[in-house]
């Protein structure tokens, strides 16, 4: 090595360490963007997000000891569609503070953060040094679509903390000298991948691609794990199925096969790709060295199966979110790829190993820019927004890259991720007064007004569409109360209905008002006078 | 064999075969579900591309020998 090489290369670990200093403290940012997020949705006390009120809705049924699968065709025409884990975490909340999204807005802004840690420490344990644990940790808070659906009263993103869990638990199995240890870390791993199952469905591929890893391995312990999974999980699966006469099977499974529109798959995908693909090019090649020349980690069987998901995401009624396994995955394998091409070449004190120092940090600088997002309205951001003259092109204020200058984003992105306001609050607080002066009961697409208003949350409208969809409901029932104008009031927010919902409601209710809430329009409807055809 | 890690020759062959599976099941819905109409469906012709894909890298797995997938 030349003088000149050496001084190159102690320049280039100098700009190494400068630059990973600059990711870490950009992707902190996006920390404190999303913990201020998380603050203002957990002080909001209506719906935020479409569905939110009815994950609380089954929270609460689950709180007084009743299931949230239920047949559709009878009064209130409830039912949930999702398995029950999440829900089943809130309950203890539920019982001490009634019914609220705080604790479930909580525990999804908890589970994110566990998540984070998880790959910040499956990095550190793979030898990542120094920031490269934190900043891998931190890449995936500050995803666009972790930010905005991370603080939701959602389950998906504890099912992404529990699969990210698993995966790490699992990861190191076969290294494991210890006998007891390693029966220790194969049965926690099982757990978890459990617990992901049964708080959403898409856990599935997180099951298969740690099978797969195992039998790779040792094809006797990948047998061993799906034999596991298949009685526990199975056998969870046939007690739900019994208990609730069938209603279990009916609601999560059948009402689950909706139409595909490749279209919509297509346009997240290149989202995902244009928005995280400084780390997902590093994570493919890191991936296919595996393949090729190496030995395949878990983490990469796990982003072929994460990616696999993500192609679900053109089903009716999926998004972006089915991306969040695979944002996941991409920020570990990057990081523990990254993690090995700098362990590769530390000593070499070549000009490869002086590029290599380089780029890392660039890699993680080019994706906090990619990924930029921000409220340009509120402290502290606002400051730094005006100085980089970034324009808000989302409500209240937000920027985010996600989508065009205009606002436009792909079908299937969430319209979310803006911070509420006084002005929202107090018209959420107009519907819930409305709602409790209608006489009888109240149809709202959003549960958060009736439930606040001591009423019945009647139906779960994506619920009656994805049964409908399927030839799975009638709904005689709730049509002859349509029909009989027996609702003293209706709130329509996207009209998720069946069409025959519709149209009833359309010929028995007439537009009273519009009350605007967070961006969406709330339509009321009041029953027609008597005799109006 | 089930306590020995796989070669990647034999994850290639299981690729093949599970790719192979695949395609002809996927396929096979149009055959099985004699009310089906249209042809492929979306869903079915990303399926299809998947398995493809599967196939061929199992394929390209298979000079790899015996070292350790």
């Amino acid at each position: 090595m030349t003088a000149g090489n050496r001084g190159f290369y102690r320049n280039a670990l100098r700009a190494h360490r400068f630059l990973l200093w600059a990711a870490l403290l950009l992707l902190f940012g996006y920390l404190l963007v999303f913990l201020t997020y998380a603050a203002n949705l957990i002080q909001f006390p209506f719906d935020y997000d479409q569905g939110e009120g009815f994950e609380l809705v089954d929270t609460l049924l689950f709180s007084q000891g009743r299931w949230p699968w239920q047949d559709v065709e009878t009064y209130p025409f409830y039912s949930s569609n999702y398995p029950p884990l999440f829900h089943l975490l809130a309950v203890p909340f539920a019982w001490l503070f009634g019914p609220s999204y705080a604790y479930g807005r909580a525990l999804g802004t908890l589970a994110t953060l566990i998540a984070a840690g998880a790959i910040a420490f499956a990095v550190r344990r793979d030898g990542g040094p120094g920031l490269l644990a934190p900043v891998s940790g931190l890449a995936f808070i500050a995803s666009n679509t972790i930010y905005h659906i991370g603080p939701l009263n959602r389950q998906h993103m504890s099912m992404v903390m529990f699969e990210t869990l698993a995966i790490v638990a699992l990861a190191n199995l076969e290294c494991t000298g210890d006998t007891r240890k390693r029966r220790r870390t194969f049965w926690l791993g099982m757990l978890l991948i459990l617990a992901a199952g049964y708080t959403k469905q898409l856990a599935l591929a997180t099951a298969l691609a740690a099978i797969a890893f195992l039998f790779i391995r040792r094809p006797r312990r990948g047998l061993q794990l799906a034999v596991g999974l298949a009685l526990s999980g199975g056998g969870i699966f046939l007690l739900l199925t019994l208990a609730t006469d069938g209603q279990w099977w009916l609601q999560t499974i059948s009402a689950n096969v909706n139409r595909y529109d490749p279209q919509q798959a297509l346009g997240l995908l290149q989202q995902w790709f244009g928005l995280h693909g400084f780390l997902v090019v590093p994570a493919l090649l890191f991936l296919l060295y595996e393949l090729y020349l190496g030995r395949l980690s878990i983490y990469s069987v796990w982003l072929v199966a994460a990616l696999a998901v993500g192609l679900f995401s053109g089903k009716w009624g999926a998004g972006d979110s089915y991306f969040s396994t695979a944002i996941a995955a991409t920020c570990l394998l990057a990081g523990v790829g990254c993690t090995r091409l700098l362990a590769n070449s530390s000593g070499q004190r070549t000009l490869r190993s002086a590029l290599a120092l380089l780029l890392i940090p660039l890699l993680y600088l080019g994706y906090a820019r990619a990924v930029l997002h921000l409220p340009t309205r509120t402290a502290p951001f606002a400051s730094f927004a005006a100085t980089l003259n970034v324009r808000p092109n989302a409500l209240n204020g937000l920027y985010d890259s996600a989508r065009s200058p205009e606002g436009d984003f792909p079908p299937g992105y969430a319209d979310i991720g803006h911070l509420t306001t006084d002005k929202d609050i107090r018209a959420g607080e107009e519907l819930v007064a409305l709602v409790r002066a209608a006489e009888g009961p109240v149809l709202s697409e959003d549960a958060s007004f009736a439930l606040l208003a001591g009423k019945d949350v009647v139906t779960n409208p994506t619920q009656l569409l994805n049964l409908a969809n399927n030839g799975l409901y009638r709904g005689d029932a709730l049509l002859q109360m349509l029909r009989d104008r027996a609702f003293g009031l209706i709130i329509l927010r996207a009209g998720f209905f069946p069409g025959a919902i519709l149209q009833a409601i359309g010929e028995n209710y007439e537009p009273d008002q519009v009350i605007s809430m967070n961006g969406f329009d709330y339509r009321l409807y009041r029953p027609r006078p008597e005799n109006t055809p | 064999m089930w306590e020995r890690p796989l070669s990647k020759r034999q994850l290639g062959l299981l690729l093949v075969l599970t790719g192979s599976v695949g395609f002809i099941g996927v396929l096979a819905i149009d055959l099985l579900d004699a009310g089906r109409e249209g042809g492929l469906g979306p869903a079915q012709s990303l399926a299809l591309g998947a398995m493809f894909l599967i196939v061929i890298v199992g394929l390209s797995l298979l000079p790899l020998g015996d070292r350790p997938a």
